[in-house]
């Protein structure tokens, strides 16, 4: 384990600001537990709580705060310095600290997600969303530790892109659904546990490509970025 | 010991004799660059960035509307729908300006700055509240203006249509004036509580989003009660219900609203309850920080 990587976790959980993270996965799990043992039938409360808060809100939103914070955090506050100050290649920066966002967002969603599908449908439901939902949380963090380099506002390019394109526009254009981390997520987890809870019109092979394509593609740029850095003062 | 021999010089400095405005001004001064903070006025071209986004995308929607309006006669939303067709929007409006207001202030350690003028702790967070509330209420009664207005020109029923239309605009209005205040108040406090613009703006997504598939889930439990009150569960769907009670058929002009029951005054003291509970919090939240 490499000496950015421990920092890099220490300066995730370090802080308090951590448990902010929290009562999300928390609300999943609640509200899975509450339905099963209010024997509403799975397939009503199934979309609502996999989809709508699971894939749709969770993922997004911690692979947002955890993806933004690994290289945003250091850039704000000017530490980033030190560790480009170091004789480390540039990609011995990027690829740990991308592998501690996507590892910790797929913990934190994994959970309750396999929670929660096992109560709706069954245990390979909830194997399918976990290995799903770990797929995109390294497509989300490789895409989000991208932004954090791109721009000095990641966090709200970020959530321009959560909110407005895939939740807005996903809704209501279907064509800009094939360009979504979302329905990927959603077409893989239904390719390995077929049910009727979830539903997308994503094809498989596309969104496995896409995928991979979004993560590795990402990943380069940033280490790219992070080649030709200037470290600059808070944007005002 | 020797005579002393200094002497004070009278350089000329001059003690400030003219009037001194009171507290009123600094509460004035400071809402109003709170709200030109909002939409970045008097900043650099980044910060204009975001909030003129969304400002654009929701004028352009009003003209969208207010244009099929004319063209082909139907009405595409009414005022009050257009506040809630456009809520995903005036979350992020608010996680834009929200971090904006306070969070810098709290970064950058000015606030011992701020307070060490006659200005009361309670002053502070309530100006700011106000800015942000103002702000929000603009995002949302300018579109509805514009839609007003097309609607107004091309009426052809005369003076009486103008009427009948303002009649329909003023409850639109009010209705976005409760979304400011509901939405306002959340994201104010949330912001409060970090520093970090980035943290407080994920923070109030997270509230909002965490918020709306509860609602859904609730919606569908096998009990007639808590289906009619579960819209209770999150702010965007509060003030629907609030809007769906205290104004009914002119909200929704015969197109449907939520099923609340009769459970519209348990709708109203909720929003109230929600509105006082965060103020309260945001002014003890002042107290504190103050007191650092």
């Amino acid at each position: 384990m490499s000496t950015v990587t421990w920092i890099t976790a220490r300066g995730l959980f370090g802080r308090s600001r951590f448990l902010m993270l929290l009562p999300l996965p928390l609300v999943l799990i609640g509200l899975a537990v509450l339905c099963r043992s209010l024997g509403v039938d799975p397939g009503q409360w199934g979309p609502p709580v996999l989809v709508g808060l699971g894939l749709a809100v969770v993922l997004p939103v911690v692979a947002l705060i955890v993806g933004t914070g690994v290289l945003g955090a250091e850039i704000d506050d000017g530490t980033v310095v030190h560790i480009l100050t170091k004789p480390l290649p540039r990609w011995q920066i990027v690829l740990p600290k991308l592998a501690v966002a996507a590892g910790v967002t797929a913990v934190t969603v994994g959970v309750p997600i396999y929670v929660a599908g096992v109560l709706a449908d069954s245990v390979r439901l909830g194997l399918a969303l976990v290995a799903a939902s770990a797929a995109g949380a390294l497509a989300y963090s490789a895409l989000f530790l991208a932004l954090s380099l791109v721009t000095r506002r990641p966090v709200l390019l970020g959530l321009v892109y959560v909110l407005i394109w895939e939740g807005l526009l996903g809704r209501f254009v279907s064509g800009t659904r094939v360009l979504s981390i979302q329905q990927w997520v959603i077409a893989l987890a239904d390719r390995m546990a077929p049910t009727p809870l979830l539903g997308t019109t994503v094809s498989v092979p596309v969104a496995a490509v896409l995928t991979a394509l979004v993560a590795v593609g990402f990943t380069v740029l940033a280490i790219d970025r992070l080649r030709s850095f200037s470290v600059a003062g808070e944007t005002s | 010991m020797s005579d002393a021999t200094g002497v004070i010089h009278d350089i000329g400095y001059q003690r400030y004799t003219g009037p001194r405005l009171g507290r009123r001004q600094v509460f004035g001064a400071l809402y109003l660059h709170g709200v030109r903070t909002v939409f970045g006025l008097g900043r650099s071209a980044k910060a204009k960035i975001f909030p003129w986004l969304v400002v654009s995308v929701v004028t352009v929607v009003a003209a969208g509307v207010t244009a099929v309006r004319s063209q082909i006669g139907e009405v595409v939303m009414t005022y009050a729908q257009f506040a809630d067709a456009m809520s995903w929007l005036v979350i992020f409006f608010a996680a834009v300006a929200a971090p904006e207001l306070v969070s810098r202030d709290l970064r950058s350690g000015v606030l011992p700055l701020y307070f060490s003028r006659p200005l009361p702790r309670g002053d502070y967070a309530l100006s700011k509240l106000l800015a942000l509330v103002t702000a929000l209420w603009l995002l949302l009664g300018g579109p509805q203006l514009v839609m007003f207005l097309g609607a107004a020109f091309t009426t052809n029923r005369g003076v009486r249509g103008v009427w009948d239309e303002l009649l329909d605009l003023l409850p639109g209005l009010l209705y976005a004036g409760l979304w400011a205040v509901v939405f306002a108040s959340i994201a104010l406090l949330v912001a409060s509580l970090t520093g970090k613009r980035a943290f407080a703006a994920g923070g109030i997504v997270a509230v909002f989003l965490m918020t709306t598939p509860v609602v859904g889930v609730l919606s569908i439990l096998p009990s007639q009660t808590i289906n009619q009150l579960a819209f209770v569960a999150s702010p965007p769907t509060l003030v629907g219900g609030v809007g769906n009670w205290a104004l009914g058929d002119r909200l929704t002009q015969g197109r449907g609203g939520m099923p609340i029951g009769d459970f519209g005054p348990v709708y109203a003291v909720a929003a109230v309850l929600l509105v006082a509970g965060c103020v309260a919090l945001l002014l003890l939240r002042y107290r504190k920080v103050a007191a650092r």
